[in-house]
């Protein structure tokens, strides 16, 4: 019992010192320098919602919309996720590099397809 | 006369475009800012099955077109809106029939009654749909669905190369069905499968708001004798069929 | 007397060697999870034919058991059968164990398992699922309630425990009418699906009970009066034989109306017809109540054993039979019509499970296994020696 237990702490120190390791190698790849640099939308108009207030608050925005449109039949075309699109035209160069940079995943583009 | 091949080709396109704009023409307009769906409307369909060739699939290619259905490969596992049956009467008395089944948009549907999370729900109109946001993927739904309406997406789903950015594609995991084209008729359109068999096929489907007594729909489904698939379970579906 | 109770010792290699393997099938089982998590449904067997496939299967059986497993406490409890008052702790830890591993399994089969919290936060109450989530959760609560009552709180003993019987049979009553209350469905929509699956789960929570005593018993050097193996004997015939009424019962209402002509002929000699003989009839019904029914077999603690093994059995068969049958008979959509289609309409579905399916669902059972083994090590859940009380006879025997 005695020879378990000193086994089973060394294997759990072996096994957090290993993790610690993965993660010291693994991280810097990831993480860029600095804030992420994100595509200019093209087409040069203004957003629909001051840039501070759409940076903050996009997410519930969309979900907001999301609601409004699938469930209540509400379609407001300029503020619909496909008229995003239409200035934000690739969500690799736009919104995935911000969701990268601050670590979130939203499914989004698992379906909503984009220009490019 | 002899007529060259562009001139010939030139004529049938002038055809073409004619027939198509006509009945097209309401289609047309430019859809507002905000549209709402209305609780007034009944959107149903009709289809003539008189007038429907076995060997046409106008109507199913181009719903897959329209809402991006990429075809998976496998026969279990193919996801289909809306799908040819071929009928052939057991005894031999009433002609073999060939039709669409597609989703019906029943106004007591199996489907969201059983539907843990409400993904599946009934719009204002009357329109069945599923809230891809919402889907679990338990697949109650599609053993409560007598019309085997719906398919599970089995696998991470292929974007075509000319994919409709209209219509979002469905992640793995989730059940997905027809939606009646919802985004055409919020702007004042059909259904791509009602638009294809009136261009290409036999202009069997007739699609309108069965609510309003002077739409084309109900005046046919009042003159003619129509039924609709297992009338006999109490669903009301909002799918009617002529000529069986 | 009944004598007190204590947890088994639980030391030796063999009972750690239990543990590991059950612990390996478990280590499988997340690894099915994941592969079925990252690559889609799509390797899996099942297909958009037969939606619900192994997982299920092995999900809705271990439920099934789990309200069964219930049985030697509500005996006790609420009818004072006597000689099972020293296994109601038991009893409601198995109920609680398997209740745990069935719901895992049914959970981690779902096409978005990363949406689990959904459920919760949307309910549509008109959904036997949102009823179910009620009543497993509840049925955990009420166990739960009943165990800590039996340890601590001896006076509210009996309340608790008549109210976790009255819970487990609307639990699976609700089990079965997932099923039962689908109309689309020739083969499991009746009334008494609810009812069959609630003796299902007594015939197979006393069964898997009786393996479990029997055999911890056994492995541990105790001793376990067989009389009480021959009382549960009783209980295991009246309740098979409960089984047997429900099921003809269901078959001759179908069979008398003309519309069900078609899917019962199907179901008596179609694809799944060797499952419903020898599966949901055989081992449900027949091949019990010949063994324990047999003066020689039924008399000895391996026949009871042997019979019990076959109830387990049958309970996958049923629901199997009730899941995959149910599935694969092709919609009837025009009468009169024969279908085709590229959508498979018109014929039947065909489902071949895949090896991740069941690596899923015996993983299930592995998580209940090593709850069960634990359970028993660390709580003071049986009895040191199971004997029968004074003066209690056997009523019958074969």
């Amino acid at each position: 019992m005695e020879l378990l237990r000193s086994l089973a702490a060394r294997i759990g120190v072996a096994v957090f010192v290993t993790l610690l390791f993965v993660l010291a190698v693994g991280l810097p790849a990831n993480v860029q320098a600095g804030p992420p640099q994100l595509e200019e939308p093209k087409g040069g108009g203004e957003c629909i919602r001051p840039e501070g207030w759409m940076r903050r608050n996009h997410m519930d925005f969309l979900k907001h919309q999301r609601g409004l449109t699938v469930r209540e039949g509400i379609r407001v075309r300029s503020e619909s996720l496909a008229k995003c699109a239409e200035c934000h035209t690739s969500h690799t160069r736009f919104c995935d590099r911000c969701h990268n940079y601050v670590g979130v995943a939203p499914d989004c583009f698992e379906c909503h397809l984009f220009p490019e | 006369m002899t007529m060259d091949r562009r001139s010939v080709l030139g004529l049938g396109g002038v055809l073409a475009a004619g027939l198509v704009l006509a009945p097209g023409m309401r289609l047309v307009a430019a859809p507002e800012n905000v549209t709402e769906a209305s609780d007034k409307r009944r959107w149903g369909m009709l289809i003539d099955t008189t007038h429907c060739d076995a060997a046409c699939t106008a109507c199913t290619q181009a719903c897959r077109t329209e809402n991006n259905v990429s075809i998976v490969g496998d026969p279990q596992r193919d996801i289909h809106w809306i799908r040819k049956v071929d009928l052939h009467d057991k005894d031999g008395r009433k002609p073999d029939r060939s039709l669409p089944v597609l989703c019906n948009h029943c106004e007591h549907p199996p489907c969201v009654h059983v539907c843990p999370t409400e993904a599946s729900f009934i719009r204002k109109d009357g329109i069945v749909l599923v809230d891809m946001h919402r889907c679990i993927g338990c697949r109650y739904c599609m053993i409560a669905c007598p019309y085997k309406a719906r398919s599970l997406v089995y696998s991470k789903p292929k974007v075509p190369p000319d994919a409709n950015t209209r219509v979002p594609i469905r992640a793995k995991g989730v059940v997905e069905k027809c939606t009646f084209c919802v985004h055409r008729i919020d702007d004042g359109g059909e259904p791509a499968c009602v638009e294809a068999c009136r261009k290409d096929g036999g202009g069997s489907m007739l699609f309108g708001d069965i609510n309003d007594p002077n739409s084309e729909i109900s005046k046919r489904i009042r003159e003619v004798s129509t039924t609709t698939i297992r009338a006999d379970l109490g669903l009301k579906p909002r799918v009617h069929y002529q000529g069986i | 007397m009944l004598s007190e109770f204590s947890a088994i010792e639980g030391r030796s290699p063999r009972y750690w060697m239990l543990v590991g393997l059950f612990a390996l099938v478990l280590a499988v089982g997340m690894g099915a999870f994941l592969a079925i998590e990252v690559y889609g449904h799509g390797i899996t067997g099942m297909n958009n034919q037969v939606v619900w496939g192994m997982p299920h299967v092995f999900a809705i059986s271990l439920l099934v058991m789990a309200s069964g497993a219930l049985n030697l406490g509500s005996m006790s409890t609420v009818f004072a059968t006597v000689q099972f008052k020293q296994f109601t702790r038991f009893s409601a830890f198995l109920a609680i164990v398997l209740l745990v591993g069935g719901l895992t399994v049914l959970l981690l089969d779902l096409g978005r398992p990363d949406r689990l919290l959904l459920p919760m936060l949307h309910m549509n109450f008109r959904s036997m699922f949102t009823w179910n989530v009620f009543l497993y959760s509840g049925f955990l609560v009420l166990c739960l309630l009943y165990l800590w009552s039996m340890f601590s709180y001896k006076q509210f003993t009996k309340v608790v425990g008549s109210a976790a019987f009255a819970w487990r049979v609307i639990l699976t009553t609700g089990t079965g009418s997932i099923f039962g209350v689908i109309q689309a469905r020739d083969v499991f929509h009746s009334a008494i699906t609810g009812p069959m699956f609630v003796a299902v789960s007594l015939t197979s929570g006393t069964a898997l009970s009786t393996i479990l005593l029997v055999s911890t018993y056994r492995r541990t050097g105790r001793h376990m009066d067989e009389k009480l193996v021959f009382g549960l004997r009783n209980a295991l015939i009246f309740f098979t034989l409960l089984v047997g009424y429900l099921f003809v019962v269901e078959k001759f209402t179908k069979m008398y109306s003309p519309a069900f002509y078609d899917v019962e002929l199907w179901l008596f000699t179609g694809p799944w017809a060797k499952l419903y003989w020898f599966g949901v009839w055989g081992c449900c019904v027949i091949f019990p109540l010949m063994i324990l029914f047999n003066g020689r077999w039924g008399n000895t603690v391996h026949g009871v054993m042997a019979a019990s093994g076959i109830t387990v059995v049958g309970v996958f068969a049923f629901v199997a039979h009730v899941l995959l049958a149910g599935q694969s008979f092709p919609f009837d959509m025009f009468p009169g019509y024969q279908l085709s289609s590229v959508f498979l309409d018109g014929v039947d579905a065909v489902y071949t499970p895949a090896l991740v399916e069941f690596a899923l669902g015996f993983g299930g059972i592995a998580l209940s296994g090593i709850l069960f083994l634990l359970g028993i090590k660390f709580f003071r859940l049986l009895p040191g020696r199971a004997v029968a009380p004074k003066g209690w006879e056997l009523p019958w025997s074969p």
